[in-house]
């Protein structure tokens, strides 16, 4: 079954066009890789699929809803779904570590204060930042701040993660706990998209990878099916030979 | 010729937006605090950050409002005999128009940098974002509370630098012009009615919500970086000074003509 439907995404910026046409579809469990040069508009396409941009034209289901027109208010049923994992992590900054993390439980859960601290106590063992309750956000390194983005988009089990370039500016020692936990959650059946410019990680989670370029998918399947297909695309991306694919 | 007219045209764009933009904001605030889940913690929290915490402030803007205007008036009207006169036109200086408008502009500089500054950066740093993204809306959590906190707040510490003013004139009165304690608290209380005091305290509810909106307004919309955080706090500042300065006229004006339609 499709999770995640995109059909014709069309979005312009006033006088630049961003996506002429882009289509693709991610079944349950799977995780999909989007690649591309910087600036081709992958995280836009992320932000659409829960609703933080609209798309100009095209229409976008997420689990067999249509989202393309909703509200805020409808987009909540969605946005309690589909988690996004923002770049830069996008954590409260005005919140210590343990408030980030209770706040989705507290906003979407009826549980109480006893079970939230344990929740929060499990997650911070599992993402390996116990002990770190009471730190704000700007004490935090960036592998921390990265995790703990991934933590409180996680936290109350949605079907979907949305993960905008979750390595990126990271040592080898965290790349590889952010894709062990990617891979953790996708043995747990969550389907997935991975924008990324970080094409070890992109092997090593995905199920199969999509690249953008001039605003359409231009490749798309696993790293042989493009290979084959596609003589020496993804070759050349690696190889810096494909620079740019923005507009 | 050309430039001025382009100028010209872009200021009234931008105003548009501005119009636009602060009526959607408002809708979407009258809307959405209608309905659950209310904050009553974060708007708590917001009367501490805007009201209790701007008092020192406001405290020493309107104690050296009334001293000055004691003295100036002191010793202007001393010439002609007019010292007398001096608790009456201090308390009504104060009540019907220094102390709102003074207030306000304080908390305009204050609160409006504070609110404007803040949301800037959580919309630049995309926490403004987050928000959306974990199901939860920044309306109801970032710009409700700070509308509610700051309308609700902004008459209270009117009331209180109102007292203050004309406690400060009482000082300079009794100190530098040998005026009786007494005889200055009786000529305040003859001459202040509650209709002016009712005036200043409506007008303080649309200062606060004007200040409140065209912060949070301001601060939504910030963009490119700590520069954008930076224009969009002085837009909010400039914007709520403007309009409170431009709107007392109108208001005070307004309330006049209700009064004599009623009586």
């Amino acid at each position: 079954m499709d999770v995640i439907k995109v059909n014709d995404f069309q979005k312009s910026f006033g006088a630049k066009v961003v996506h002429t046409g882009v289509t693709f579809k991610v079944k349950e469990g799977e995780c999909l890789g989007l690649i591309g040069g910087s600036g081709c508009g992958k995280s836009l396409i992320l932000r659409s699929l829960i609703g933080l941009e609209k798309p100009d034209a095209g229409s976008i289901e997420i689990d067999g809803v249509d989202i393309t027109n909703m509200s805020e208010e409808d987009l909540v049923d969605v946005r309690k779904k589909a988690a996004y994992v923002f770049q830069g992590g996008a954590l409260f900054d005005s919140m210590n570590v343990y408030e980030n993390l209770a706040y989705p439980l507290r906003e979407h859960t009826k549980l109480g204060e006893k079970e939230i601290s344990k929740r929060i106590d499990d997650m911070l063992q599992e993402f390996g930042l116990e002990g770190n309750q009471k730190i704000f956000p700007a004490n935090l390194s960036g592998g921390m701040q990265k995790r703990l983005g991934l933590a409180r988009a996680i936290i109350i089990g949605p079907k979907i993660v949305l993960y905008d370039e979750p390595t990126a500016g990271l040592d080898p020692f965290n790349t590889k706990k952010i894709q062990d936990m990617i891979l953790r959650l996708k043995t747990k059946g969550v389907t997935s998209i991975l924008v990324t410019h970080d094409m070890p990680s992109a092997f090593a989670v995905c199920d199969r990878i999509a690249m953008l370029k001039n605003g359409k998918i231009v490749a798309e399947g696993t790293r042989a099916q493009i290979d084959s297909s596609h003589g020496g695309l993804l070759h050349d991306f690696i190889n810096g030979d494909e620079v740019s694919g923005g507009k | 010729m050309t430039a001025v007219a382009i100028s010209f045209g872009k200021f009234i764009v931008d105003l548009m937006h501005l119009a636009g933009g602060t009526a959607l904001l408002i809708r979407r605030s009258i809307r959405e605090s209608l309905y659950r889940p209310h904050y009553l913690r974060l708007i708590i929290d917001q009367c501490y950050q805007i009201g209790f915490r701007s008092m020192g402030l406001v405290f020493a803007t309107a104690l050296s409002t009334g001293m000055v205007m004691a003295l100036q008036f002191g010793y202007g009207l001393e010439k002609f005999g007019g010292k007398l006169y001096v608790p009456k036109l201090v308390a009504l200086s104060i009540i019907r128009e220094l102390g709102p408008v003074f207030t306000s502009l304080m908390l305009a500089a204050r609160v409006g940098a504070g609110i404007a500054s803040e949301i800037g950066s959580m919309t630049v740093t995309q926490q403004i974002d987050a928000i959306r993204a974990l199901g939860t809306s920044p309306i109801k959590t970032i710009v409700v509370p700070r509308i509610i906190a700051t309308t609700f707040c902004l008459p209270l510490l009117t009331i209180m630098a109102n007292t203050v003013g004309i406690f400060g004139g009482m000082i300079v009165s009794v100190t530098e012009l040998g005026m009786d304690s007494s005889f200055f608290i009786q000529k305040v209380a003859y001459t202040v009615t509650m209709q002016d005091y009712m005036i200043g305290m409506f007008k303080t509810l649309v200062f606060g919500f004007v200040i409140a909106v065209s912060s949070c307004y301001f601060g939504m919309t910030a963009s490119a970086g700590t520069r954008g955080v930076g224009i969009a706090t002085t837009r909010a500042v400039v914007t709520s000074s403007i309009i409170i300065v431009m709107s007392d006229f109108f208001l005070t004006k307004l309330f006049w003509i209700l009064i004599k339609w009623t009586s």
